[in-house]
């Protein structure tokens, strides 16, 4: 029937014959009613009501038992009625270990718990068995954290039933087992045997004492045996091991406690009352065999431990020794610690000298701001305390001013030593008369005392409001830890100035920094020589211009950068951002403007050197100014900055305009490959296109293929710039392509002017063409420049004002590296100057980046909120969209990506750049 | 260019009637071709036509379901188009009021629209960084025209005969020369707010949002001169020349109208025209008069 089955193919549903499913029932019916459960489980076979087999091998279908094909219950798909769970809730059901257990468990289950003791019935086990179901059934309904059936050993009924005390007059001795082993049992009966004898007999006294405990009982009990009947010790179970979980088990010392969980529970019930430390004194190695012992890198695990100890006979020997029970173990466990690390054979000192000392943490003053005190500034706090001197007024002179005033700064920042250092080093200079109490002393104390007051403002501002709460509003932008005092800390020599240079610079200028000198110091010995104009290209700014000073520390020590090394933290992310910009590019100017020491000797030279700054530099005045004025007139020569591209406007706005499509007629543009991947992709095929597609080249010629490759490189570079050049041209001269492919020239001539014209016709044909274009016109150029010839510049028109400009890298700010890239080493400082421009307009764009699409949204908001109030016509968007510019941008051009393929802008800058070139050099 | 001969004296600087009738914000106001008649757009989803020399409010366009940020109607005076917050453009009917076309298709709000010369095009500036041209002749739904080189909010736009100009917040000024086929962008470095052509169409006037105005020249892109004094930061705020190109009139943040020298770039004269910031201004064809619109819900004609 199978096999016939097999054979055929049947359509529709089988009408089954009754007789069949008759039969099969009947078949399954017998099967379940018995014949199968004869079998193995793993034998029997599962089948459905009907008989069918469920479970075939995995070959054969695998699992459809249960109910197949349904969702899994009787019902199938039919729905149930609802019924709402507000009135009837769900009922609550306690899972107990019965509901995980299968049938053959349970019955296992079963089974163990009753066994066989029901045979004796004699010793009133039966009653213990009851109260034991009994205390069985009460866990049960009690929850427990141990589910299932406790095991017999911690169940004892609370009292003893009548059976029991009836036993125990009649001399049975409690923790006989009557269960475990034949051997048991029968010892079990002669000691029941014995006990009608002991009631006959005057032992009475003996026997009552058994009764009461069993303690004394083996002992001077003459028959040895069976001592080890299981007391059912009540040991609450206070660890959190497993349920027969043995934690002795690696400790040999303890191993004879595994003793008591076998079967034969040789421990007799007095040994529990045995004093602990006997216990622990007992402990000796009894268990695993003398002379026998295990190699000590050797694992005593339980196969040693049951070849030594159980084989040979030990027991009296054992019994001697005094194991300790469970009990004793636990009980030893649960006392204290110092028992706990004893090593057998050793005893816990019951004092002894070492003695754990214990320090108390010290006490915080409570005034305690925890912020770092370091050495200087710890001088300078102590300082602090000093009364402040009086207000002088200043003197004079004011360029004596001007220097007590760097002088004081510089001291306080240094330390005394700097004080003393200078007054040694200027002993003969009357100008430092005030270091030694002369002119102007007072006002310098007073000074130093407010720089202190200043510089250590940050590290005890708790400290500076009591004392000084004026020396705060001296400096809200004080940082906390400068570059000097790091350098303090560091040992770094403070600043070894000469008189000469003081004299010389101190005059010459009102806001000399005699602090950047300092820095000097620490950073780089070569920029010591520099002139401070160029080092201090932020003097109009100090705080600023302190930044700069750590920026530059930073630069050339290298390591981690503090988070505020930036600037302060009141700073916004984009104005420090554009900070370390201008840092940068004055950290560059510096490392340039390399003069000779002689250029800083008199002021005369400075103006000089100033001069040659200007004149090196394009914009050289403003900078010294100010990078601020420097941005403006970079702006002012970069902007308004005009680029040409092309741009395809659609046929019928130019029909609506009134005007001739300049692209009439013309192919649509190549599609652009998307991606520098897209065209490795189809490298290889560039040889096989080009060949096979030579004519299609030359005939409806145009680079712009080229371009597409040079684009793909672009692209990888940030196109942060607002267009790319795209002078996509399709009437553009096939000067290379006649050049490589010379032979068919004229063809060609004819062929392109036919083509324009069938153009329109055969855009589809062009559109299908222009993929391998692409491949091809790349691989002209490549063969264009191994063959030295010059990609012709496509550029139908000129725009006026390309030229305008050099063609240099930083002409485009399309090529703005992002912005963590290390400043590049620029030769020239006109490069330099585009440099800044490049930066300055990075910065923007970077600081607008950040919060344009919140500003947008924003924006949308607040037109929708305003749109009701006559509050007015915000147009914020018109203010914050313009933040946004970069990233606009960046999402724009992926856009145009991918999607408008009908715009011809897709050179890169560098075409751009290239194609201007050559303008000039046709102009010139 | 023509200097202007006009003196100071000469330019608008008297109140001749004010146009009371919106409600709320005034965003737009514009002469018509001729300059007798006016529309103005505002927040309260209105367009109103009046005819400011008299001071009549003649008609209410009430369809546009957000803000009217701006409108233009055509030279024979038969059709207006306008622009705002529901990202549609309007295409309207003047003497019926009707809507006869809503070209949908901008992703964001739409700032500026315009007719080109022969009415059958209008190009459209939006807030979704594109310029859309929409074709009035036909019935296509979609637009004949999407110039999305923009990287920023198209705030402005103008068109001549060949020509359409967009000013953007990406800073740029692109001329998308259609008899040509190229774009000329020309990067102002700061948010272009709106911009105007001179009336010789040699130069085109960027209001930026740093509170400058700045005149290019349209052929070689160079900035001829720049106009300040006035705050205009935050707000879409026009500005424009004077019929005879000898001044730029330009409103403030704080409610002030500024008239500079074309040349000189001094400002000429500047008084509080508004209680509010000035966001319109259009000068008259022909006359001395000029229209202002403010955030005060009034549009203000001035004559000289």
């Amino acid at each position: 029937m199978e096999s016939d089955e097999d054979d055929f193919v049947f359509f529709g549903t089988p009408i089954e014959r009754e007789e069949d499913t008759i039969s099969r029932k009947k078949k399954s019916i017998a099967e379940a009613s018995g014949q199968l459960r004869t079998l193995a489980p793993w034998k029997q076979e599962v089948r459905d009501e009907e008989g069918r087999r469920r479970f075939h091998g995995a070959f054969s279908g695998g699992f459809s038992a249960g109910y197949f094909n349904t969702v899994g219950s009787k019902e199938g798909w039919t729905p149930q009625t609802f019924t709402s769970s507000r009135k009837k809730r769900a009922e609550f059901k306690q899972q107990d270990l019965s509901h995980f257990l299968d049938d053959d468990e349970k019955a296992e289950l079963e089974g163990n718990s009753l066994g066989t003791s029901m045979q004796f019935d004699t010793f009133g086990f039966t009653a213990a068995e009851i109260a034991r179901k009994q205390s069985e059934k009460e866990q049960n309904e009690r929850p427990s954290a141990i589910p299932g059936p406790a095991p017999d050993e911690l169940v004892v009924p609370a009292t003893d039933p009548i059976g029991v005390r009836l036993m125990l007059k009649m001399g049975w001795r409690r923790g006989r087992s009557v269960k475990s082993s034949k051997s048991t049992h029968y010892d079990a009966r002669r000691e029941a045997r014995k006990a009608f004898l002991a009631f006959a007999g005057p032992e009475d006294a003996e026997v009552e004492d058994a009764m009461e405990t069993a303690a004394e009982l083996p002992t001077d009990d003459i028959i040895q045996f069976q001592k080890s009947t299981p007391v059912y010790v009540l040991n609450p179970k206070q660890d959190m091991h497993g349920l027969g979980y043995d934690p002795f088990k690696g400790a040999p010392e303890f191993r004879d406690n595994k003793r008591s969980h076998l079967p034969g529970n040789r421990e007799s019930g007095h040994k529990r009352l045995l004093p602990k430390k006997d216990g622990l004194f007992s402990f000796k190695p009894t268990n695993v065999a003398p002379g026998f012992g295990i190699g000590a890198l050797e694992e005593l695990d339980a196969e040693d431990e049951d070849v030594y100890a159980s084989g040979y006979d030990f027991e009296a020997f054992v019994e001697e020794a005094e194991e300790p029970s469970r009990l004793a173990i636990e009980d030893k466990k649960k006392s204290s610690s110092k028992e706990h690390g004893v090593l057998p054979g050793f005893k816990a000192a019951s004092n002894s000298d070492y003695q754990l000392e214990r320090f108390h943490p010290p006490v915080v003053p409570k005034d305690f701001v925890p912020h770092p005190k370091f050495p200087a500034t710890l001088e300078v706090n102590q300082k602090l305390t000093e009364v402040p001197p009086s207000e002088v007024p200043p003197p004079v002179d004011n360029n004596l001013k001007v220097l007590i005033e760097g002088v004081a700064t510089l001291v306080a920042r240094c330390g005394p030593l700097f004080e003393e250092l200078s007054r040694e080093k200027n002993q003969s200079n009357p100008l430092f008369d005030f270091l030694s109490g002369g002119d102007g002393n007072d006002y310098y104390k007073r000074k130093l005392w407010e720089a202190r007051q200043k510089h250590g403002d940050k590290t005890k501002p708790l400290l500076n409001e009591k004392i000084a709460p004026n020396a705060q509003k001296m400096t809200p932008n004080a940082q906390k830890m400068t570059a000097e005092t790091r350098g303090n800390i560091l040992g770094e020599k403070p600043l070894n100035r000469t008189a000469k240079d003081l004299k010389s610079v101190v005059p010459a200028t009102d806001n000399v920094n005699l602090q950047f000198h300092l820095s000097d110091t620490f950073t780089e010995p070569a920029s010591f020589v520099e002139p401070t104009e160029i080092a201090k290209p932020f003097q109009h700014d100090p705080a600023k211009q302190e930044r700069f000073e750590q920026y530059l520390k930073e630069k050339y020590r290298g390591g981690l950068r503090t988070i505020d090394a930036g600037g302060s933290s009141k700073m916004s992310e984009a104005a420090r951002a554009r900070e370390r910009l201008e840092f940068e590019a004055a950290a560059e100017a510096r490392t340039q403007g390399k003069w000779g020491k002689e250029s800083k000797l008199s002021s005369q030279q400075i103006l000089g050197a100033s001069a040659g700054l200007g004149l090196q530099f394009t914009s050289g005045g403003s900078e010294i100014n100010g990078v601020s004025q420097t941005e403006e007139v970079i702006k002012k020569s970069l902007f308004p900055k005009r680029e040409e591209f092309q741009w395809r406007p659609a046929p019928i706005l130019c029909k609506r305009f009134d005007l001739i499509d300049p692209y009439m007629g013309k192919p649509p543009p190549p599609p652009r490959s998307r991606s520098k991947l897209d065209s490795l992709i189809f490298m290889p095929d560039y040889v096989k296109a080009a060949t096979e597609e030579k004519n299609t080249v030359s005939n409806n010629i145009s680079l712009p293929q080229v371009d597409a490759k040079r684009r793909t490189n672009v692209m990888d570079a940030e196109d942060v710039e607002v267009e790319t050049v795209e002078v996509e041209n399709v009437e553009r001269p096939v000067d290379l392509y006649k050049a490589i492919f010379s032979d068919d020239s004229d063809d060609e001539e004819e062929n392109i002017n036919t083509n324009q014209q069938e153009d329109p016709t055969k855009k589809i044909e062009a559109a299908n063409t222009t993929l391998s274009r692409l491949m091809a016109g790349d691989f002209l150029e490549s063969l264009g420049k191994e063959l030295g010839l010059e990609v012709p510049p496509d550029q139908p028109y000129k725009p006026p004002q390309a030229t305008q400009k050099p063609p240099t890298v930083q002409d485009n700010p399309q090529n703005l590296e992002p912005i963590n890239s290390a400043a590049p080493n620029i030769q020239s400082t006109k490069e330099f100057d585009h440099e800044i421009m490049k930066k300055e307009t990075k910065v923007r764009r970077d600081k607008s980046s950040s919060d344009d699409e919140k500003s947008r949204r924003r924006s949308k908001r607040d037109y929708d909120s305003s749109s009701d109030s006559s509050d007015g016509y915000r147009d914020r968007h018109s203010s914050s969209r313009h933040k946004g510019r970069k990233k606009e941008h960046r999402k724009h051009s992926k856009h145009r990506h991918h999607e408008s393929s009908s715009r011809s802008r897709h050179s890169a800058d560098k075409e751009y750049r290239d194609s201007k070139r050559e303008k000039r050099k046709r102009r010139d | 260019m023509e200097a202007g001969t006009m003196s100071a004296e000469e330019l608008p600087k008297t109140e001749a009637n004010v146009l009371k009738g919106h409600e709320g914000a005034v965003l737009t106001a514009r002469f018509n071709g001729e300059g007798n008649y006016c529309l103005s757009g505002g927040k309260d989803r209105t367009i109103r036509l009046w005819n400011p020399h008299r001071g009549i409010h003649i008609k209410t366009y009430k369809s546009h379901g957000r803000e009217v940020r701006d409108v233009h109607v055509t030279s024979d005076n038969s059709k207006i188009c306008s622009c705002g917050g529901d990202r549609q453009v309007f295409y309207w009917d003047v003497s019926t009021g009707r809507v006869i076309r809503k070209f949908r298709g901008h992703d964001s709000e739409v700032n500026a629209v315009k007719f080109n010369e022969y009415s059958s095009v209008v190009v459209s500036a939006g807030y979704d960084r594109s310029l859309r041209a929409w074709d009035c002749r036909s019935h296509s739904t979609e637009p004949i025209q999407i110039i999305d080189t923009f990287l920023d909010s198209v705030m402005s736009v103008c068109l001549t005969k060949t020509e359409i100009i967009a000013g953007s917040v990406d800073g740029t000024v692109r001329t998308f020369d259609i008899r040509m086929g190229r774009e000329l962008s020309d990067d102002l470095g700061q948010p272009v707010n709106c911009i105007s052509l001179s009336n010789d169409g040699n130069c085109v006037l960027a209001s930026c949002l740093d509170s400058t105005l700045r005149l290019l020249d349209r052929t070689t892109g160079e900035l001829l001169q720049e106009y300040k004094g006035h705050t205009c930061k935050s707000f879409k705020m026009d500005c424009c020349l004077t019929n005879n190109d000898a001044h730029v009139v330009g409103g403030s943040e704080d409610g002030h109208l500024f008239f500079w020298d074309l040349v000189d770039a001094c400002v000429v004269s500047s008084f509080r025209a508004h209680s509010s910031v000035v966001t319109s201004v259009s000068y008259h064809p022909k006359d001395n008069c000029m229209i202002t619109a403010s955030v005060d819900g009034s549009v203000r004609v001035w004559k000289a």
